[in-house]
């Protein structure tokens, strides 16, 4: 019985190779399955290769598998291109005119047909645009969906932005690629799934989820600088922000970016900016102002191929050291890093809470890889959110205070923070060493209680920060530790291992900073042999790891930096060999 | 009916015979003209010797980074345009590291007020060149002259759709309130230079100098500062530095443009989410 399908649809950018795929994703979702989404795509708009594989299955999955099974190819160089990517029993369609290189070659056991899809697009509508529903037809074929769905995904696509009249005539091209499907495909070439509920679930991207926590957790001001793969956030709150009184704004650079979002939090909105790598870079000295002015902060930091403008387009971890050390001189941080796009949610959602209770910048540190790409997940418990904003002062509570500091000794560090406009409540906003009152102080005694007050907010944070969480079997001598959107493979590698007699467990970091440094030092401690999967050339988790856990434990690496993500068998063949 | 000393929070420090000193005077008594709220009010500054101007002046004050001053500004004014946001910057931060965030604060008609002290040199790093020293300045940083033409910021600002441009000089206090004052009344961006002599790292452009290269614009009836021509003609005409308000345009303020009206400015909202609302979002993704 099949209970994993993955489909490849592949072309040139400009083909319609995502609007094909989405349609597909969000049918095999409301069939039931659970679906993730992968998406290879060139920096550019038109022309270069590009591949989208949606993949299906029974159990839950967080990213791409190791093979695909039925390729759709708008043109013969995909072919090429993919074949060895294609599992034994796998079906290819093509649409090309050199199809000399279709016939299988010695010991591969892939079937080959031809499909006209922009003939019949021509032919029967008169419009080559047709051609991306048509290819729905042997694909929905082959993978016996329901036409109902079909139908009702197909017309939810067209009937708001495009009429009736469409909806109608991209149902008659679905037909139409389905009937020319049923001529050439025999059963035993199908990949049929067992039915399932649809149920409360969601269909989303990272970027879409953080954005949603965002506007859940109370964020109302937005600025940004547009960059990929972190634009996504921006367009999803620039329709939605405003209607809930909020704003977002487009700003000249990144630099406006954060010190817009500065200016805003200072004010008394929870504000927040997205950024990638380039952006952050710009972002650094605002950053650092965050921490020295104690003036919360979320940056969502989507992270793409480095260094420089690298790949724009394709995922890494090559960032976490950016925020990390980044920016001069010492202050606080925290640096959330969800894996899931549950955690995308819940961990927004959090992160402004943070920041206002421990005043300092608080960064979501994601990755392209599930930024940009589609995973059902559960809905989301929305009984969880909470507003917890600290030590914001009230005017009444304001009113009490005799001598008003906002910069105050406390002994947790966390002084009472009073917005303009207020009474009683003028103060200094200072980047600069101030006093208790926020005027400029460079006397030595003041300096050194002022860092002590700032360092010492993170302690209380650091208990109630997300501890990292361990999946598998905790008894498991073999232990594998990543962050972020490695937590896909790794599961399914894990899988891989278990069937070949190897028992593993995983320690997902959650919080990069401050460290769950006596946590990981308990697994390090109860494992033989501990690998660190991270999608990146230096190994910056790893040597964190390493900063920060003294143990007798030599930690193992498995790095992959060519821009993609990590597929399962690329994490448990290098652990397989090594133990 | 409030006076200035309800403005004034600490003695300054700056140099004495400073430029800076008259800005200090003059915005006070612009406050107290106006009879602010300094608890509405909001003073951010850049750096540079001006940037210590929040530390005496009574309001809250936000001393951020070099060149930031109008970002910063435009985050408060747009969370709550309630209250009255005064950006302060030098010629360097205005003009240098921030001239982005003053090109584009421009375009976007953010209602702030924005005054640029410019003493032609950067002072507190004890005198090197700025963008509006004179071609062969002679400085810490151009010890063989500069070879840069000086950048006209309200020139600049004209071209980049300003609607309240002024220039006012230290060495008239009075003139240089009324147009703060004005700039302050006005609804969208105003920007007001203020010519501000630097006694100890700038000796080529002193009170003096000024004083025989500027003249007013109210001197002569028959420039009208609502007439965009009539701006291009002055600040392309070279010579003598036109003092006074020189250009004056009535156009809908970005606050106008994108913040709801009548509702409450979105640092008082209720953060609680509206739950069924939310929920139906959510239905798109299903």
């Amino acid at each position: 019985m099949i209970n994993d399908v993955s489909v490849l649809i592949a072309g040139k950018a400009g083909d319609g190779v995502l609007f094909t795929g989405n349609v597909l994703a969000k049918i095999l979702k409301r069939s039931g399955w659970e679906v993730a989404t992968y998406r290879d795509f060139p920096s550019n708009i038109r022309g270069e290769p590009t591949n989208y594989s949606i993949r299906a299955s029974l159990k839950r999955i967080y990213g791409r598998a190791d093979k695909e099974n039925i390729l759709m190819a708008f043109d013969c160089e995909s072919i090429l291109k993919h074949r060895k990517r294609i599992a034994p029993g796998g079906v290819v369609f093509c649409d090309g005119q050199d199809v000399a290189g279709l016939a299988p070659r010695k010991g591969e056991k892939i079937t080959f047909h031809k499909f006209p899809l922009r003939k019949l697009a021509k032919e029967n509508f008169g419009h080559e645009i047709f051609k991306n529903i048509i290819a729905l037809g042997p694909l929905t074929y082959i993978l016996n969906l329901d036409f109902s769905i079909i139908k009702e995904v197909i017309s939810e696509t067209f009937l708001e932005k495009k009429g009736k009249e469409i909806v109608r005539k991209n149902i008659k091209a679905l037909f139409l690629g389905m009937k020319e499907a049923k001529k050439v495909i025999r059963s035993e070439e199908c990949h049929t799934l067992p039915k399932r509920k649809n149920g409360a679930r969601l269909l989303l991207s990272g970027d879409e989820a953080i954005a949603l926590g965002a506007l859940a957790g109370g964020c109302r001001f937005f600025a940004a600088y547009p960059i990929c793969p972190a634009t996504e956030i921006w367009q999803w709150l620039a329709i939605h922000l405003p209607r809930y009184n909020g704003l977002v704004i487009q700003t000249e650079d990144e630099l406006a970016a954060v010190n817009m979002a500065l200016g805003a939090s200072y004010a008394g909105a929870r504000a927040m900016t997205s950024t990638s790598g380039p952006g952050a870079s710009l972002m650094m000295e605002g950053f650092s102002l965050s921490g020295m002015a104690e003036i919360p902060l979320v940056v969502a930091h989507v992270q793409r191929t480095g260094p420089s403008t690298g790949i724009p387009t394709k995922t890494e971890q090559g960032d976490l050291n950016q925020w990390l050390y980044g920016s001069h001189g010492e202050f606080p941080r925290i640096i959330l890093a969800p894996g899931t796009i549950e955690e995308c949610f819940e961990f927004s959602v959090k992160a402004f809470n943070l920041a206002e209770k421990y005043q300092c910048p608080v960064i979501l540190l994601t990755e392209q890889d599930y930024a940009q790409n589609l995973r059902t997940v559960k809905m989301f418990d929305l009984s969880k959110i909470k507003i917890e904003r600290g030590k914001l002062l009230s005017q009444p509570e304001l009113l009490r205070i005799k001598d008003f500091k906002r910069y105050e000794f406390t002994a947790d560090g966390v002084s009472p923070r009073a917005i303009p406009s207020l009474k009683n409540g003028i103060h200094m906003v200072e980047g600069n060493e101030h006093d208790e009152k926020g005027y400029r102080n460079e006397d030595p005694e003041n300096r050194i209680k002022m860092m002590k007050k700032r360092m010492r907010k993170l302690k209380k944070a650091s208990q109630e920060l997300i501890p990292p969480k361990i999946w598998g079997k905790k008894e498991a001598e073999i232990g594998i530790i990543g962050v972020g959107s490695t937590l896909g493979p790794i599961r399914e590698a894990m899988d891989q291992l278990e069937k070949k007699g190897i028992h593993s467990k995983f320690l997902q970091i959650r919080t990069l900073w401050p460290f769950a440094h006596r946590a990981v030092k308990r697994f390090l401690e109860k494992s033989r042999e501990v690998f660190v999967v991270e999608n990146n050339f230096t190994g910056q988790l790893s040597n964190l790891i390493q900063s920060q856990v003294e143990s007798g434990v030599r930690l193992k690496h498995i790095n992959k930096y060519s821009g993609r993500a990590f597929r399962p068998k690329e994490i448990s063949t290098p652990i397989q060999k090594a133990v | 009916m409030r006076n200035k000393r309800d403005y004034h929070l600490e003695a300054p420090t700056w140099c004495p015979g400073c430029g800076i000193f008259a800005l200090f005077d003059a915005l006070k008594t612009t406050a107290a003209a106006m009879d602010l709220d300094p608890e509405h009010m909001v003073v951010v500054t850049g750096i540079g010797c001006h940037g210590r101007l929040s530390n005496y002046f009574k309001a809250y004050g936000f001393h951020g980074l070099h060149g930031r001053v109008l970002p910063v500004a435009a985050g408060i004014k747009l969370s709550n345009p309630g209250l009255q946001v005064l950006g302060v910057s030098g010629d360097g931060d205005a003009y240098s590291i921030g001239l982005s965030h003053f090109i584009h604060a421009l375009r976007k008609n953010i209602n702030l007020t924005y005054l640029v002290v410019d003493n032609r040199v950067y002072a507190l790093t004890l005198g090197q060149t700025s963008p509006t020293s004179s071609l062969g300045f002679v400085s810490k940083s151009t010890p063989y002259g500069s070879k840069e033409v000086p950048l006209d910021g309200i020139r600049m600002a004209l071209a980049a759709g300003g609607t309240f441009l002024a220039r006012g000089f230290s060495g008239q206090s009075s003139r240089l309130a009324s147009l703060i004052e004005r700039g302050m009344k006005h609804k969208g961006f105003a920007l007001i230079e203020v010519l501000s002599p630097c006694v100890t790292q700038n000796k080529l452009y002193s009170y003096e100098w000024y004083k025989e290269n500027v003249y007013l614009l109210e001197d002569d009836s028959s420039y009208d500062p609502r007439d965009r021509n009539h701006a291009w003609e002055r600040l392309n005409a070279g010579g003598k530095i036109p003092v006074g308000l020189i250009y004056e345009e009535s156009r809908p303020s970005y606050e106008e443009l994108v913040l709801p009206k009548k509702e409450k400015p979105l640092v008082f909202n209720d953060l609680k989410i509206d739950m069924p609302k939310f929920e139906n979002y959510l239905q798109k993704f299903r």
